[in-house]
């Protein structure tokens, strides 16, 4: 690939992450909080976007991210207030700005009429609040406007092992050097001033990072004029130049009314990795001559070293001061001093007496230097340390990003090793069996060598498992949108709890979850969610709320969706199951059998619990693929209190616990996590109810014996019950059953081969497996065979009489 | 100058100067140090931070050196990010040198 294509992929890939971020802080201010580190989030996810885009020139995309961005940025510096409407629309505005980026990424467009709508909305919140609040600047957090400047003097210690360390007070120190050259500057009134000095030294974290001193110049260039000015005097020779070392430093000259807040935006993620000070033109500091040269007299090296004890970042500042410019016109004369780029912790100063440098000396060489600059005219440098204590401040609030190392890999490769993975077992499998064939001893040193070749093999598949397994927040992170959309598509309001997305599952589950989900939550605010109006009349509020939950259950990811809403309205869904003919009239239904009917292939939605239409697929379609992820989904419901589906779904599809059991000659295979128990019946515990289907009593309950043979086909004639084993299997929604089998041969893991990618769907298995001697099994549906017992009880019987 | 006119090293820089291309680039200017250089800047379409720092290094050396050095054919992407790094001089002509 290019490589500006591939760091342009990068970037949308980081996009991604981004617009997480930013919904996730987003839905926590919907919820209210207003923390300032919450609101900072949001604004840096979509700083950062903007900031992308501006590197692949995305117009539009910048375009509407900057308006987000002011907005966010009144937020922060405490002029607008985080109200419910302000979370809505900024809400809204996150999925514009997601369109945006899927535009740029597809080369599509977006929706112009939602944009300008939007931008529109934006800004109808920053104009109230700025015409409401004006002239305050009530900053909330760090990166606060500095209008009402003026200088504090900062006390800087020299607290260098010399022990009459004078005291230097910086700011009067730079007053002073500052006065001989800009006496008109420095005594005009600083917020009458029309420009700023920005002081930017990218560190070589900067760099390594990716991020560009190029583009955040050219950022900076948006806000307004600039005149830039580089200071390259760190930059050493070629053979000690270090490539990815950082030693150059601009001075920016910005005119125009931008604030500080917005000139620091521009560096909000750099500000990390560079010294950084933004001052006002005319404000109190030092100006120095331009390009400082060879800093290698005593007095130079004693104020680093002293600069580099002390809190504040002045060692440039001082190394320049005391620079005896002697080239200034000069920018990349020979200049082998790498100290006036080093970092104050890295700076390596040359051992010197502070003490012997006093504070009329340096005033001196200031002076100096400004006269130096004045004949030369270079572009002044200026440092200004409240800004540096600012900018540490900030930098210590922030939050810790200790990123822990990762690598992406092609999906294709992990697919490979686990396809690998899986013949390893099925080989591993068949090559114990063979030992086992050959009568060896089960204490022979070949076998015991098999035991521990299982343990690894299981080992090795787990992990290979766990690189697959991710977080269903990828899946969970679409959802606020589409309950956004739908919510207001349908008029109502609703607010939506998720839970459990950090739950892991394999890869290819999650990549399949999204259509579900996104089906039972669409079918729960459509139908499952009164109107505001019906709400209120029901004494609740007008919200209504939707869970979308994620837990770990029994070896299962199971996925909850519930809402509070009106719940199913069992007469009418046993109504029309009974005139579709999907059950006998007088078949007696549990309440929760009720509610499972809406899954039954051929029940329209439509005529269900609404009048607003299903979208074209029935609960029946969602059910069928879940199933195919050998899934199972359930609902609960309680009238007027809402509805819950749960589905469960195993947490990968590539390997499976079984009970290997014979049926009709026929080995299958049924998942270990549905077994309860086995039993062998006895013959007075078997009963047919109606003369046909026969049940068992294990400890005083009843429940239905089926016949796996016969339930599959393989065999016309029931199985005696004394004859076989019975075992208990528990369904998803709760059922249970007892299949009958001739005989249970053990428990195996085997490797799932789907039915349905080298055959087709059959009703009642659900995948395949390889056997150790080579052998086809199938695995059980157990799910499947469980219901179909139950509610095929009119079509059995019409079988039966035929 | 006659020999170092015989002597000339060229250098083609490539399109993309980013965080990647600045060691390899400082590899290659050091190779060729001692000799006057021509740098071809026709292909660049984008510089960043650090490659300015290898060029700007590489003019302090060839400076030290008495020896040109020069740009030439400058793309215009080249020169735009020159100018937003606000122009620094890269080319050297020692005096009464001829490159």
């Amino acid at each position: 690939m290019d490589p500006f294509e591939s760091i342009k992929a990068t970037f949308f890939q980081e996009c991604e992450e981004l617009l997480t971020d930013m919904e996730s802080g987003l839905l926590a201010m919907e919820q209210g909080d207003d923390d300032s580190e919450t609101i900072n989030a949001v604004f840096r996810a979509v700083h950062s976007v903007k900031g992308g885009a501006g590197a692949f020139g995305l117009e539009e995309l910048i375009r509407f991210a900057h308006v987000f961005e002011t907005v966010l940025d009144e937020m922060r510096s405490g002029k607008l207030h985080l109200t419910d409407e302000v979370a809505k629309v900024l809400l809204r505005a996150s999925d514009v700005l997601a369109d945006h980026v899927a535009a740029a990424r597809s080369g599509g467009s977006v929706d112009e009429g939602r944009t300008v709508g939007m931008i529109a909305d934006l800004q109808g919140l920053i104009d109230q609040d700025r015409a409401a609040e004006l002239g305050l600047n009530d900053d909330g957090d760090s990166a606060a406007v500095e209008e009402d400047f003026g200088f504090v003097p900062v006390v800087l210690s020299l607290d260098e092992p010399a022990t009459d360390a004078p005291e230097v007070d910086v700011a009067a120190l730079m007053a002073a050097a500052a006065e001989p050259v800009e006496v008109d500057e420095a005594a005009a009134p600083a917020d009458a001033a029309p420009a700023w000095r920005v002081t930017f030294r990218p560190k070589a974290e900067m760099y390594a990072k990716a991020n560009e001193a190029a583009l955040v110049l050219r950022e900076l260039a948006r806000l307004g004029d600039v005149e830039v000015a580089l200071d390259a005097s760190a930059v050493p020779p070629l053979d000690q130049l270090s490539a990815e070392q950082a030693y150059l430093t601009w001075t920016i000259r910005l005119s125009g009314d931008k604030s500080e807040a917005e000139v620091r935006e521009v560096f909000e993620f750099v500000e990390d990795d560079c010294d950084l000070e933004v001052t006002r033109e005319g404000e109190a500091a030092a100006e120095v001559a331009e390009p400082p040269l060879a800093a290698d007299d005593d007095a130079s090296a004693s104020a680093v070293e002293a600069a580099a004890a002390a809190p504040l970042d002045l060692d440039a500042l001082l190394a320049r001061v005391s620079a005896p410019a002697a080239e200034p016109a000069t920018p990349a004369a020979p200049a082998p001093a790498p100290i006036a780029a080093a970092p104050p912790p890295a700076a390596p100063p040359p051992a010197q007496d502070p003490a012997s440098m006093d504070v009329a000396g340096l005033i001196a060489l200031a002076e100096k230097a400004s006269q130096d600059h004045a004949q030369t005219q270079s572009a002044p440098a200026k440092a200004e340390p409240k800004a540096d204590q600012k900018a540490e401040a900030r930098a210590a609030a922030g939050p810790a990003t200790a990123a822990t190392p990762t690598i992406r890999v092609d999906l294709d490769r992990v697919d490979r090793l686990i396809n690998a993975v899986g013949e390893l077992v099925i080989q591993q499998a068949m090559l114990s069996q063979r030992v086992f064939e050959s009568g060896l001893a089960r204490s022979s040193d070949v076998a015991l060598g098999l035991e521990d070749l299982e343990l690894l093999t299981r080992e090795i598949q787990d992990s290979v498992m766990a690189i697959r397994a991710q977080p269903v927040k990828s899946v969970f992170q679409r959802m606020p949108r589409l309950v956004r959309e739908v919510a207001d598509m349908v008029g109502k309001k609703v607010r939506l709890v998720m839970d459990g997305e950090n739950t892991e599952v394999d890869k290819t589950v999650i990549e399949r979850l999204s259509d579900p989900i996104t089906h039972m939550l669409r079918n729960a605010i459509d139908h499952g969610l009164e109107t505001p109006d019906e709400r209120e009349a029901g004494g609740k509020g007008i919200e209504g709320t939707v869970r979308l939950a994620a837990l770990h259950r029994g070896g299962r990811i199971v996925i909850e969706v519930a809402d509070d809403g009106r719940g199913i309205n069992r007469p009418r869904v046993r109504g029309i199951a009974v005139s579709k003919g999907l059950i006998a009239e007088d078949a007696v239904l549990s309440d929760d059998e009720i509610d499972n009917l809406i899954f039954l292939p051929g029940f329209s939605t439509a005529d269900v619990v609404s009048d607003i239409s299903g979208r074209g697929v029935g609960m029946d379609v969602v059910k069928r693929s879940i199933q195919a992820l050998g899934g199972r989904i359930s609902i609960t419901s309680e009238p007027g209190k809402g509805s819950k589906f749960s589905m469960s779904l195993p947490l990968t599809l590539a390997v499976l616990d079984g009970m290997v059991v014979s049926a009709a000659d026929q080995t299958l295979v049924a998942p270990l996590s549905n077994i309860v128990e086995s039993l062998t019946p006895r013959a007075e515990d078997v009963h047919l109810i109606g003369g046909r289907d026969a049940v068992i009593c294990i400890r005083d309950t009843f429940v239905p014996l089926i016949d796996v043979g016969v339930a599959l086909g393989f065999r016309d004639t029931p199985l005696p019950p004394a004859s076989g084993v019975a075992v208990l299997v528990e369904s998803e929604g709760g059922g249970k059953a007892a299949l009958l089998v001739e005989a249970i041969q053990g428990q195996r893991q085997v490797v799932i081969k789907s039915l349905e990618a080298n055959y087709q769907h059959i009703h009642g298995v659900a995948a395949a497996t390889i056997l150790g001697d080579g052998r086809v099994a199938l695995i059980l549906d157990v799910d499947a065979l469980v219901t179909t017992s139950r509610r095929k009880a009119p079509r059995i019987e019409k079988r039966m009489a035929v | 100058m006659t020999d170092a006119d015989a002597n000339i090293a060229e250098v083609s820089l490539c399109p993309v100067l980013d965080l990647q291309a600045a060691e390899p680039l400082r590899a290659e200017l050091m190779a060729l140090r001692g000799r006057p250089l021509q740098i071809d800047a026709s292909q660049v379409s984008r510089m960043g931070g650090l490659c300015l720092q290898v060029l700007l290094s590489a003019r302090m050396s060839w400076a030290e050196d008495g020896l040109p050095l020069r740009i030439e054919q400058a793309s215009d992407g080249f020169l735009e990010q020159l100018a937003a790094f606000g122009g620094p001089q890269i080319n050297f002509e020692p005096e009464g040198a001829h490159l």
